[in-house]
């Protein structure tokens, strides 16, 4: 199962993989994912840009890409763990830990920056680190066990505290809402993580690695892959990209709001899998799971524009969440048999 | 009696065990634990999320998961006080509908699960937030309808000045969740169903109607469990038990139901509902703050499950 893996980007003709879907569904997914999200990206870039007046305005994309980033960091993050088979509920409480901690110790202040991104990243990479040590140890489900410490995380963040308090830095401010020639420094940013992360993903021997323990656990262990510390980096990875998030999402709120990072794992487990990630693992794409994000950021500003009501557009992210796991649905072979 | 199947009622038993300890535990740091009142009202405590664990405990034995429980219950409640909106004359509609209508949100959950096979663990976290959006849509965000006199009365009235009503429906609804498990061909399907799918669909068992048949008695406790909410507190937000999921799930698990499947009951998610309300208490009594609990929760969830997989795990078998 490793083989697959290691050449993303096999050539075959586009007809073999639409019909020949019984045989090798894995294969035929992966040609078509990447172009259904641009498809849909471009699609709906166009239509809000033709119907929605203000849609088009610097600011308002300015503002879009703003508010994209986080999820898309999210969103990056959570890819290697999908694509190791996997999956990390943590990320929201622990992107509000992140907010409410860092956003105490700065203060507002610019000469408590350094220390506070220190501790961000502390918070993040620790708490990645720990969850991928309680998965080695403890070898239960990481739904399951990442649920709990979701929990877990969400009673630290508001035993600290259950009211916004604290200010984020000139410099957060600026990195969060701040442009360099026109272009907002938070877009800047993502795509250098995005970069960073899709050479990671499929260049290194690392990233072969993740997409090969998630298309099979003993076959990757068999193949003598350091299975448990390549899940462990992960998570690692993830809680890095979840302290980032949490440092963005306070420039953005400028103040340590306890439920800033509520619902948010949900968020970038569907830019993942909406990107054309498999929620079984093995197969993963950054540049998919930010291309994702971007949409999702675009509905909701279009929602918005639009002054759609919060409740329909909670059910609308509700109903593009079934829709998207089930349109992800593993192929059985005798269901694929039976449509053949 | 052999090794095997000593560790196998150890294993049944150590739960109800677990609760005593507690108890004890209970009484060592409070005098409250030693009254009959005090653990009878933890009973009635209990009782929303009791409700609603016996029908997760259910579709967990199926190997499936359900975590729009607490929405269901939300829907459930806010729908039941809508309806009866204050009239003594309303309350019977307003129970068979919000049952209902919780019942249809689980058999959708089912419809959904069964027929595309996808991980029900995200598929009912998204169900939930529609659940609750549409919800919120027609409730306007707010409280909506008001309990009719009688409703609350009638199940927080104590018979013979000890036991409420609703400690005893929690018990009888508990009792019928464990009839259907052990004696109906449907509680033996989730065990099959949950053991090993693949010898489930080959046995010719009709995989699709139990997954939706599981979902829908999930939906419908969760609809009991509303009414209990209901009854136990008068409240009728739209949100009323968001948050349920980890109690519930917590509880189910502490029980000895695996999320693999195929193991545990309802009987030891009782044992498990009434360790997590006194945990709860002791939380209270020790002086910490509401949200250590969540902490507790977590802690439970993540232990519970590491435990019993320790337990059920060969030591020769990998991962």
């Amino acid at each position: 199962m490793s083989d697959p893996v290691a050449r993303p980007q096999a050539n075959e003709p586009l007809s073999a993989g639409r019909s020949g879907s019984a045989t090798t569904p894995i294969t035929s997914l992966r040609r078509q994912r990447p172009p259904l999200i641009a498809v849909l990206l471009i699609a709906t870039l166009f239509g809000c840009a033709v119907f929605i007046d203000r849609f088009g305005a610097a600011d308002n994309l300015a503002n879009i890409a703003r508010q994209g980033a986080v999820l898309a960091l999210l969103a990056i993050g959570q890819t290697f763990v999908i694509a190791a088979g996997m999956i990390d509920l943590t990320v929201g409480a622990l992107a509000t830990l992140v907010v409410v901690i860092a956003a105490h110790i700065m203060n507002g202040e610019s000469a408590n920056f350094p220390l506070a991104l220190l501790a961000a990243f502390g918070i993040g990479v620790g708490v990645g680190a720990l969850t991928g040590v309680l998965d080695a140890v403890l070898r239960i489900h990481s739904l399951i066990l990442t649920f709990g410490l979701m929990s877990v995380l969400g009673g630290v963040v508001f035993t600290y505290t259950d009211q916004s308090s604290g200010a984020p830095s000139p410099e957060l401010v600026w990195l969060a809402n701040g442009s360099v020639g026109g272009i907002p420094v938070a877009l800047l940013l993502v795509l250098l993580v995005t970069i960073a992360c899709q050479v990671l993903m499929t260049r290194t021997r690392f990233g072969v690695h993740v997409q090969a323990v998630g298309s099979s656990l003993t076959g990757a262990r068999h193949a003598g892959i350091p299975v448990a510390r390549v899940k462990w980096i992960c998570f690692v990875i993830s809680g890095g990209s979840a302290a980032l998030a949490g440092l963005l999402l306070l420039g953005r709120l400028g103040t340590g709001y306890p439920n800033a990072g509520d619902g948010m794992e949900l968020d970038a487990i569907v830019a993942v899998v909406l990107g054309g990630t498999s929620l079984a693992g093995g197969r993963a794409t950054i540049i998919g799971s930010v291309a994702a994000a971007a949409l999702l950021a675009i509905l909701s500003n279009a929602l918005n524009l639009l002054e759609i009501s919060s409740f329909v557009q909670m059910t609308i992210k509700g109903v593009i969440v079934v829709a998207v796991i089930i349109a992800n649905r593993p192929r059985l072979p005798d269901r694929a048999a039976a449509s053949a | 009696m052999s090794t095997a199947s000593l560790l196998h009622l150890l294993r049944r038993q150590a739960i109800w065990w677990v609760l005593l300890l507690m108890i004890i535990i209970g009484a060592l740091i409070s005098d409250a634990f030693t009254r009959p009142a005090y653990l009878i009202n933890i009973l009635r405590q209990a009782a929303p999320v009791g409700i609603a664990a016996v029908g997760v405990t259910l579709v967990m034995i199926m190997g499936g998961i359900d975590l729009s429980i607490g929405a269901i219950v939300s829907v459930a409640a806010v729908t039941c006080a809508a309806l009866m909106d204050g009239d003594p004359g309303r309350i019977g509609i307003a129970v068979v509908a919000s049952c209902a209508l919780a019942t249809a949100i689980g058999a959708a959950n089912g419809v959904l699960i069964g027929y595309s096979r996808v991980s029900p663990f995200i598929l009912t976290l998204g169900t939930a937030i529609v659940i609750y959006g549409m919800t919120q849509i027609v409730t306007g965000g707010t409280a909506r309808g008001a309990v009719s006199p009688g409703f609350r009365e009638f199940f927080n009235q104590r018979l013979g000045a000890l036991v409420p009503v609703l400690a005893i429906a929690f018990i009888a609804i508990a009792l019928a969740g464990i009839a259907l498990q052990r004696l109906t061909r449907f509680g033996r399907s989730l065990y099959l169903l949950g053991s090993n799918p693949l010898a489930a669909r080959l046995c010719g068992l009709p995989v699709r109607r139990v997954t939706i048949l599981a979902y829908a008695a999930s939906g419908f406790f969760g609809g009991l469990a509303g009414l209990a909410l209901l009854a136990r507190s008068g409240v009728s937000g739209s949100l009323a038990a968001s948050g349920y999921e980890f109690d519930v799930l917590a509880a189910v698990v502490l029980g000895g139901t695996s999320f693999q499947g195929g193991r545990g009951g309802v009987g030891g998610t009782i044992a498990g509902v009434l360790i997590l309300m006194i945990a709860f208490n002791l939380v209270n009594v020790v002086g910490l703050n509401y949200h250590a609990q969540l902490i507790v929760k977590g802690l439970i969830i993540i232990a519970a499950s590491a435990i019993y997989h320790r337990l059920d795990s060969n030591p020769g078998e990998a991962s």
